[in-house]
């Protein structure tokens, strides 16, 4: 299994440059999401690595081997869509062994092959059922079934689960999950879902207007994201932003904030004159007593969100904060309520929206 | 003062019954959701309202009047559509102006009131541009603001946020609330996205069946519904249901579920279901807990299926003999569970039971 590079690559479209001089390794044995919103060259990007596009510049590697050039049929690639690729009136068995048969295999090996994607997708149930007689989900993972038994060097997956019904998108990405873990292949993962790429993604690579924002584990970019585009991105809501002025403190640098009771310290800043605190709402504290570093907010408004938890709009000073609160607490919350914003939990972004070394003391 | 009235509403088509015997009020200055499944008879209900289409029976009040015989024309209401539904031959600015021009409003006010929309919902730089130029969450505010650009009481919305993407609808939530605030309207807006509902409702209707199953506060509902439709979809994600059966068990009455049996004290008001009867018992996701102090909780063990990352929360899906089952946990309490198998915990209370024909509550389990 290669790991799959690309060097300076660059893709462009008259008056518009889809894919800006990205550099980028898909580890092997890893599910590796590229994840942004519409038009952020995503698809691009996995195509030329399909070789269904070819790149205006750079290049693009498995392993050592230049592969820029090579036909897409001629690259072990193997691709799943959005909308399942499967021959409507034949039965699923047939539909995983058809690819099958332009192998040079022997029949018990072939036999073997579909008898583990039928396992590990859980088709049993379907294998003699014709595809028309299947929901959305199970086709799809038919068309899963097809790619995977072949045995591709690298595979691609561009948005599997979007047009899946509700109630069979958690058994699909089940099954996918399922897969990947026994599978141990270098696969990459296009999707627009912040979900389904924190639910299956060893790395994510976060994607705006053709560049890559961020690289990272998943958590880790939700946690500490590089970007002011990830904090806002992921997360429902995102996370909360709040610009300020630095200013002169105690002979070194600082900032006030009504999120604060004091003015606060900063160190490590390096000439910016403006920052941008960034906090996830699940991160902000809420509570009936007061504390050193909490201060007294007024509800806006608030309602109930996935799981019961509960969203609540604070004002604050002049600005309004954003936090999620759980079932219990949420319930309870009146007019009035202590805020504080945990500093540990604070992310500091520069006015290029890049995340600073800098960090905020009392 | 109810600013919608809906009495004995029937339509079909057909032999089709699509709504029957339907009865809504809507209390003026409100953001009232209609609630209910794909298909369910919301948008039949929009075209009756906006007077598109006309009932086979009841009465259709606005205001206090009879409105039921009026054309679309003389309700006098705002309308936003389900699919945008620009001309695409007209630019931003002359969709949202249209329904000025049609009353023949004066040029100058309508300059006026489109820049005064367009600038609310921030679209003033798109006016120039036509629909195909334009993003689809672009297209959808200029919907909006054609939608609004009258001026009224009044304005009914079918599922505008449909198909939106999610950062698009979070920053649409923010938007709508403070317009119907900003406008101190009366919002009709239908849909069947439950969390579109929380997050915009000041009250709910829920639409089953044809008819309203329930009405009332959107918190009230949510926290005693008296329908197994409002209990099970008004939340996110759905609400646990299984099977029950009823029996008693030394003068307390019981109900036996596939995962454990619970003590149950039965509604008053119902008819005490015989023994043996069947009956559905719903749990919401967020009072099955993980791991928990067994104390005064029925527990038994699940199988975790699949851990879906939210970010701040996880969805945690688990079945246990086959039987699906849901709850959700905060971020920083789903690290400790690593392993395939856990322990669940619900309080008794918080099992809700509902009447299978009537999907009525009929009792809840007892502490």
């Amino acid at each position: 299994m290669p790991e799959v590079r690309l060097v300076d690559l660059q893709k462009e479209y008259p008056g518009v440059i889809a894919v800006k001089n990205v550099s980028i390794t898909f580890s092997t044995a890893a599910v590796t999401c590229l994840l942004g919103p519409s038009g952020c060259g995503k698809t691009t990007m996995m195509r030329i690595i399909a070789g269904l596009e070819s790149p205006t510049a750079g290049d693009v590697f498995f392993d050592d081997h230049r592969i820029t050039d090579l036909p897409a049929r001629k690259r072990k690639i193997g691709m799943v869509f959005q909308y399942p690729v499967v021959y409507r009136s034949i039965s699923v068995y047939r539909n995983i062994e058809l690819p099958l048969l332009e192998e040079k295999l022997s029949t018990s090996e072939r036999k073997q092959r579909i008898r583990q994607v039928i396992d590990i997708l859980g088709l049993e149930d379907s294998v003699e059922k014709e595809i028309s007689q299947l929901d959305s989900g199970t086709r799809q993972k038919v068309a899963i079934a097809r790619t995977v038994a072949r045995q591709p060097a690298v595979i691609l997956f561009d948005e599997p689960i979007t047009n899946v019904d509700a109630e069979a998108k958690v058994q699909l990405k089940r099954a996918l999950k399922e897969l990947t873990r026994q599978l141990q292949q270098t696969i990459i993962y296009v999707t627009h879902d912040q979900t389904e790429a924190m639910t299956l993604a060893d790395q994510i690579a976060l994607m705006k207007e053709g560049e890559i924002v961020q690289l990272d584990a998943p958590r880790k970019l939700y946690n500490r994201p590089d970007d002011v585009f990830g904090g806002w991105f992921l997360g429902n809501p995102g996370m909360n932003f709040f610009e300020h002025q630095v200013v002169a403190l105690d002979g070194g640098l600082g900032l006030k904030s009504p999120l604060f009771p004091e003015p606060l310290k900063i160190s490590g800043l390096n000439g910016q004159d403006r920052l941008t605190i960034g906090i996830r709402p699940e991160h902000v504290r809420l509570g009936h007593k007061s504390s050193n570093m909490a201060v007294k907010g007024r509800v806006q408004r608030k309602f109930i969100v996935v799981g019961g938890f509960y969203l609540v709009s604070i004002a604050m000073g002049d600005k309004i904060i954003k936090v999620k609160v759980d079932p219990a607490l949420g319930g309870r919350i009146e007019d009035e309520i202590w805020v504080e914003c945990p500093l540990d939990w604070i992310t500091l972004f520069g006015p290029d929206g890049r995340r600073l070394k800098a960090t905020l003391s009392v | 003062m109810n600013a919608i009235e809906l009495q004995g509403i029937a339509k079909k088509y057909g032999r089709t019954r699509i709504l029957k015997d339907l009865n809504l009020s809507v209390e003026a200055g409100t953001f009232t959701v209609v609630f209910g499944l794909p298909a369910c008879g919301k948008s039949v209900l929009v075209r009756l309202l906006t007077g598109l289409e006309k009932p086979n029976a009841g009465r259709i009040l606005l205001r206090g009047n009879e409105a039921t015989g009026l054309d679309s024309g003389g309700r006098n209401i705002g309308y936003v559509p389900q699919s945008f539904a620009l001309y695409p031959h007209f630019s931003a600015h002359d969709n949202i102006s249209y329904p000025l021009d049609l009353i023949k409003f004066p040029k100058s006010q309508i300059e006026q009131a489109v820049k005064q929309i367009a600038e609310q919902l921030k679209i003033d730089h798109l006016l120039n541009k036509h629909p195909d130029q334009l993003s689809g969450g672009e297209k959808q505010r200029v919907a909006l603001a054609r939608g609004v650009v009258k001026q009224t009481d009044i304005y009914i919305l079918d599922d505008p946020l449909v198909g939106l993407d999610f950062k698009l609808r979070e920053q649409m939530f923010d938007d709508l609330k403070q317009m119907q605030q900003s406008l101190a309207a009366t919002f009709l807006f239908t849909t069947s996205d439950p969390l579109e509902a929380l997050a915009l409702a000041d009250s709910v209707a829920v639409l089953d069946g044809g008819r309203i199953v329930e009405t009332g506060d959107l918190e009230a509902l949510y926290r005693r519904p008296a329908h197994i439709t409002t209990m099970a979809l008004l939340g996110f994600p759905p609400s646990n249901q299984f099977g029950g059966q009823l029996f008693s068990r030394a003068d307390q009455q019981w109900c036996r579920t596939g995962l454990f049996e619970l003590p149950v004290n039965m509604a008053p008001s119902t008819d005490l279901p015989a023994e043996g009867s069947h009956v559905r018992v719903v749990v919401r996701p967020e009072d099955i807990r993980l791991n928990p102090d067994p104390d005064g909780l029925l527990t038994c063990q699940a199988q975790v299926v699949l851990l879906e990352d939210l970010g701040g929360e996880v969805i945690v899906y688990l079945e246990v003999n086959e039987e699906p089952l849901v709850t959700v946990v905060s971020h920083s309490d789903a690290d400790f569970f690593s392993s395939d198998h856990v322990t669940v915990g619900v309080r008794a209370s918080s099992a809700v039971l509902f009447n299978i024909e009537t999907g009525l509550r009929i009792g809840q389990g007892a502490e």
